[in-house]
């Protein structure tokens, strides 16, 4: 399997944010979200980003993935300035069953960022190996309203695979499956991540799923909202449903970062 | 019935899928047993008329007279251009519809500020009643096939340009990011993500306004008798050959019937190829 991560340049980091702001602007006018954002993502890394619901989570993850404007501060993909979507960072969103678009197969759903970049053979190659990583190449030629949640969460993963990005933005890609599904793709992320060396910047509300799978959790508080908490997770990998869940390693971690969501002292 | 055995065998209509008036169609086109089966009473009535209708009233001869009045138009070659001139403009008017409609649709439902300038001067030329633009569209451009097809698309843009409009408002934003984080340029996402998303709805817009071009097509060439199906109507109603109105009238019901049952078919079709089924 290739090593998609570029080593050459493994010391510049993925993302660097320094004092990033963001305004929405709603019907209510204008909205400052994010304020004072500083934020280094290494390559390889596993980032998670925690947050009570409305902090800006996402917007953070579109900031990076060049889908929102910021409105101050600087953000730098790969040392280059993020204006609109960077070539090599691709996100996956929550919302798979409006992400994949339901005229095309599996097989051309995946080959939708790369068809028309490489050849036929290329990208037919491509798209066998997406899917084989998230174990969907028997469903190659279905159409993704014939599958289940996971399945078609699944397929949105393989598409962002297929692409070859250096750094995947991930925002709650779980959060609409059931637990089961979801411990199983978790552990399906975290095999291709350590295979591929993709940097991975993960939106999620659920501690457990941020302590599990990452490097480094991050918590987003206040409103507008700036990093709360930065906490290294140094847990061995690879890690396990049951053993890595039990170790009172992983308990101390998850105590913290649910002190750090403002658990026993007050609601956001 | 049995006197329309008969006179209808040379009848034009008889290309058409489904044509009412001749027998009870037990063999016709095998489809589904719906469509005919609720043709039964309009059968049913003109079998009626048949019986009780007398050849000679002026205003309401039976239909095996229609049949005999409308036989001459076929025999001198009239019957089939009008009906090809009208076909024509009901096809061409509806294509330029479809594309005014689905492009300006598109447009407006995707910005605010092209709706807010677009918006009123639309509204405005949407409850502008068609046929009251044939004087200007004479004067403008004379009694021509331009002029008829002027005046079929503007009333058969509007049902595709409404529902594209708010199709492409209600599209979902995630579809939209889609293209952009996988690096798609601004001409794929439109080719690859937006058209064929606005696929279906340019479709239902299209089964409205079908209908309608007909409608209008028709109104045009008997109000400007200038070529068509309509023209014979017209001329035919001006002639007082009441028969021959009637047995036009048939004509034009079978053709609105058949682009009816065209458009569902085609909208059927693409449903099924765009992947709803479970939704």
């Amino acid at each position: 399997m290739p090593v998609h991560a570029d080593q050459k340049s493994a010391a510049v980091p993925s993302f660097t944010c320094e004092n990033l702001q963001v305004t929405l602007v709603g019907a209510a006018g204008a909205n400052v979200i994010l304020d004072g954002i500083d934020l280094t993502v290494a390559r390889g890394e596993f980032v998670s980003v925690l947050g009570p619901s409305g902090s800006g989570k996402t917007t953070l993850l579109r900031v990076l993935g060049g889908l929102q404007e910021k409105s101050g501060g600087t953000v730098r993909s790969a040392d280059a300035p993020v204006e609109g979507p960077p070539a090599d960072v691709v996100t996956v969103f929550q919302d798979y069953s409006h992400s994949l678009l339901p005229w095309r197969s599996v097989r051309r759903n995946v080959a939708l960022g790369i068809e028309s970049k490489l050849t036929k053979p290329e990208c037919a190659e491509r798209v066998a190996e997406a899917l084989t990583m998230v174990g969907l190449q028997e469903s190659a030629d279905e159409y993704p309203w014939r599958l289940s949640g996971g399945m078609q969460q699944r397929v949105q993963i393989a598409r962002a695979l297929a692409m070859r990005p250096s750094v995947l933005l991930m925002d709650e890609p779980f959060g609409a499956l059931d637990a089961m599904t979801k411990a199983s793709l978790q552990d399906q992320l975290q095999r291709v991540q350590e295979l591929t060396g993709t940097t991975v910047v993960f939106v999620t509300h659920d501690i457990e799923e941020a302590v599990y799978l990452s490097h480094r959790v991050l918590v987003l508080e206040g409103r507008p909202a700036h990093v709360g908490l930065d906490l290294a997770i140094g847990l061995p990998s690879p890690r396990d449903q049951i053993t890595t869940k039990e170790s009172p390693e992983y308990l101390a971690l998850r105590h913290r970062v649910y002190e750090a969501m403002g658990h026993g002292k007050r609601h956001a | 019935m049995s006197a329309m055995a008969t006179p209808d065998k040379t009848s034009t209509a008889a290309t058409a899928p489904a044509t009412p008036g001749r027998g009870p169609g037990r063999r016709r086109n095998g489809h589904s047993g719906t469509p005919v089966r609720g043709l039964l009473p309009l059968i049913a009535l003109l079998g009626l008329w048949q019986l009780a209708g007398s050849p000679d009233s002026p205003y309401y001869p039976p239909p095996s007279e229609w049949f005999a009045a409308t036989r001459p138009l076929v025999e001198n070659g009239t019957l089939l251009p009008a009906l090809g001139w009208s076909a024509l403009t009901f096809l061409l008017g509806l294509i330029i519809a479809t594309f005014l409609g689905a492009s300006l649709g598109i447009l407006v439902g995707a910005s605010r500020v092209a709706d807010r300038a677009l918006g009123p001067g639309l509204e405005f030329l949407r409850v502008l009643p068609a046929a009251s633009l044939v004087p200007v569209a004479a004067l403008i451009l004379g009694y021509t096939m331009e002029m008829k097809l002027a005046i079929v698309v503007l009333p058969a843009t509007w049902p595709i340009l409404l529902t594209c409009r708010s199709a492409r408002r209600s599209l979902s934003p995630v579809l939209l990011d889609v293209p952009r984080t996988l690096g798609l340029s601004r001409k794929e996402r439109l080719t690859k993500v937006v058209l064929p998303a606005m696929t279906r709805p340019v479709l239902l817009g299209i089964r409205v306004s079908a209908p309608l071009a007909l409608i209008i097509a028709l109104l045009v060439e008997i109000v400007t008798r200038i070529n068509g199906l309509g023209a014979l109507l017209g001329a035919a109603q001006a002639n007082f050959e009441s028969a021959q109105v009637y047995g036009l009238l048939l004509i034009a019901g079978v053709l609105g019937y058949a682009v009816n049952w065209l458009v569902t078919l085609l909208e059927d079709v693409v449903s099924a190829r765009m992947g709803t089924a479970t939704g």
